[in-house]
């Protein structure tokens, strides 16, 4: 009954009321946006690199994917040893190139490049075609878009240009085989995928490959596989997914600490606002809480009705800051995703339940502890004197 | 073209003359410790490298050692440099994030090292004075086929978008910190007044006018906004500090993540004086429109 008389007491006032938790809400989504954040990008990162199945890079000594031009020579020779390693499942070459599209006497911008084994759908999605055969290739959707290109149409790649002659130099033809969803391309990015021995001949990078991709077989650890393909091909380094996102994780610190710094800043916020509401009305209300003692009701459930309605103040806080939260976090999303060779399928919010309730639980959490501390001020307070005060 | 090396190290009988300084090249570096190897050269025909602090220190190196170099992607043996010097990088925030360590070769020995002769990324090309960037960028383009040529502020603009995302994204979240603000100081206000409803009525009983109450109501706000900005200056000043110093230990280096300058703090204590008006003008309302009589009710 005392806790119910408390909670009332919050509807008293309902405009001051409504301001603390739009004030707690929008705390509470700044954290929640944060929490989302600290993890985000990395967690995104990590999903992005087991969606196309291959769940291990194998690249130049260390080297990250695609961080150099660097390669790994007799590629052949070296898929063939990884894939007796056990555990493994498929292997996928890569090779990486700058290839440049020829129309007539003018050469357009470098067009980054794979050079594939089309049965491994490692880096793309086939959205309309075939998988390229010898001399033939895969543009990604944004290309095909903008250069108007089609399965069957034919186009000239130049791998090089010579300055001195004014003219590309090395070009070769190919026909379009299909139109593919090139899972690690940023937003409107040209690329293309060609079978790697086009790639390896056109490059003059014979028998040479950037990375491999590796496909675990069911069950089997990502860490410990990549500790065995290690110690099996010691001129290479594997990375699991997971040592992936923790270098992603060392490019990323500035946002995880600004997260950590602003999810911090969002806390003091709430605690501040939830602390002064509850103070302010415990105040008010100091005559009332003279008046309960004074008939014989205990001092601990004059503190448990305090704390609980700063508790249920935060806690309907929190849900108006969930939605708020999801909504900033898509908006801020968007703003972030325009950083230059972000792939457009990751995003730097990602929802964890755990973390997620984590943050609305320490808010709530903290709008228990808020009303402690006016609460056991009212409970300490000299009856007489507080008595008195009231009647004046 | 950013080649990657691989430094194998090796400790050099005696130290090499002090070389002038080589041309740039940027290049992220791997560095491996291997056993001492005397190098098979002699000093004076080995060409000079410097080498950025960071590496030299973590690997260690000094002036006068002798390291072998070979580029990654390549397969050239190993070459023989001798460290002719240790300098410090530029603090550059575009490196930031990967935070590379650096080499610096004369250009035709960073050529043989990747087995690319005669070959270049760029060129930093000086006008004499008076000449137009933009045409002398359109003729190079002209006369050398396949060639960018880009004035460095158009480049300064290309290379700065991530900042300018960053920057994007400071300025929402300070949006949302700023509604919270507003929402903060308007709930004390507003409490604030609730709790002296019955001075305020007292007051406009004994004749003090509507105008006076509302104009002392967005006063007090106004000096708790301006004190308040004051003291989130002053933390906000500290903070900066905390910042930089761990950022300057994380990255080693030089760049400030966080200033607090005058314009900053001119704008914060603008919006704080913004707010401390909205709100208190709120809260009076609430008092001013509600008849004398009835101020003192609960």
């Amino acid at each position: 009954m005392i806790v119910s008389a408390f909670l009332k007491s919050l509807f008293r006032r309902r405009g001051r009321t409504l301001l603390a938790l739009a004030g707690i809400a929008v705390s509470a989504a700044l954290l929640l946006d944060m929490t989302m954040l600290a993890s985000g990008l990395t967690v995104s990162f990590g999903e992005l690199l087991g969606v196309s199945g291959y769940s291990l890079r194998v690249t130049p000594k260390g080297i990250l994917p695609f961080d150099s031009e660097a390669g790994i020579e007799n590629g052949r020779d070296v898929a063939r040893r990884i894939a007796a390693v056990d555990g493994v499942r498929a292997v996928a070459p890569v090779l990486g190139a700058q290839f440049r599209i020829v129309r007539g006497d003018s050469a357009g911008e470098p067009v980054f490049t794979v050079g594939v084994d089309p049965r491994s759908e490692f880096l793309y999605r086939l959205t309309s075609g075939r998988q390229p055969g010898p001399g033939e290739i895969v543009v990604s959707e944004p290309l095909a878009r903008d250069a108007r290109l089609k399965p069957g149409d034919e186009l000239a790649l130049a791998g090089e240009l010579d300055v001195t002659l004014g003219r590309a130099r090395a070009t070769r033809r190919f026909r379009v085989s299909g139109v593919g969803d090139f899972l690690y391309d940023y937003a409107g990015e040209h690329s293309l995928a060609m079978t790697l021995a086009d790639a390896q001949a056109a490059t003059g990078r014979a028998g040479e490959v950037s990375l491999f991709g590796v496909a675990t077989g069911e069950g089997v650890d990502d860490d410990a596989l990549a500790a065995r393909i290690a110690a099996a091909v010691p001129e290479v380094s594997t990375y699991s997914t997971r040592e992936l996102m923790g270098e992603m994780d060392k490019r990323l610190l500035y946002f995880r600490q600004l997260a950590t710094i602003l999810g911090s800043v969002a806390m003091v916020v709430t605690a501040l606002l939830v602390a002064t509401i509850i103070t302010i009305g415990v105040r008010e209300r100091f005559g009332e809480i003279a008046t309960l003692r004074a008939i014989g009701v205990r001092g601990r459930r004059v503190l448990l009705a305090v704390v609980t309605e700063g508790l249920v103040l935060a806690a309907i806080g929190c849900l108006g800051g969930l939605p708020l939260g999801l909504w900033m976090a898509g908006r801020l999303d968007r703003i972030l995703l325009s950083f230059p060779g972000i792939p457009a399928r990751m995003t730097f919010f990602a929802w964890e339940p755990r973390r997620v309730a984590l943050a609305m639980g320490i808010v709530i959490a903290i709008g228990a502890l808020a009303g402690c501390i006016p609460g056991l001020g009212a409970i300490r307070a000299p009856l007489a004197q507080a008595l008195r005060e009231e009647a004046e | 073209m950013i080649p990657a090396l691989v430094l194998a190290l090796g400790l050099a009988q005696q130290p090499a003359q002090q070389q002038s300084a080589p041309a740039a090249a940027t290049m992220p570096t791997h560095a491996i410790a291997a056993p001492p190897a005397p190098s098979a050269e002699p000093a004076a025909a080995t060409p000079g490298v410097l080498v950025e602090r960071r590496l030299a220190e973590a690997v260690p190196l000094r002036v006068g050692d002798t390291v072998r170099v070979r580029a990654l992607a390549g397969r050239a043996a190993p070459s023989a440099f001798v460290v002719a010097g240790v300098f410090e990088r530029e603090a550059d925030p575009n490196r930031i994030a990967r935070n590379e360590l650096e080499l610096r070769f004369h250009l035709p020995d960073l050529q043989r090292v990747m087995e690319k002769p005669d070959r270049v990324d760029r060129f930093a090309v000086v006008l004499q004075r008076g000449a137009r960037a933009d045409s002398a960028a359109r003729w190079i383009e002209g006369v050398a086929f396949g060639t960018r040529a880009i004035p460095s502020a158009a480049l300064a603009d290309q290379t700065s978008a991530t900042f300018r995302v960053v920057s994007r994204f400071h300025d929402a979240i300070g949006i949302v910190t700023i509604l919270a603000s507003a929402i903060f100081l308007l709930c004390v206000m507003i409490i604030r007044v609730d709790e002296r409803r019955r001075d305020m009525a007292v007051l406009r009983l004994i004749g003090v006018s509507r105008g006076t109450v509302f104009r002392a109501i967005v006063l007090e706000a106004v000096a708790i906004a301006v004190v308040g900005s004051a003291a989130g200056a002053g933390i906000g000043l500290v903070a900066a500090r905390i910042v930089n110093a761990h950022y300057a230990a994380v990255y080693d280096t030089t760049l400030k993540f966080a200033l607090v300058t005058p314009h900053i703090v001119l704008l914060a204590a603008l919006l704080g004086l913004a707010l401390g008006v909205g709100a208190g003008a709120l809260a009076a309302w609430r008092v001013v429109a509600v008849p004398p009589q009835k101020l003192g009710e609960r």
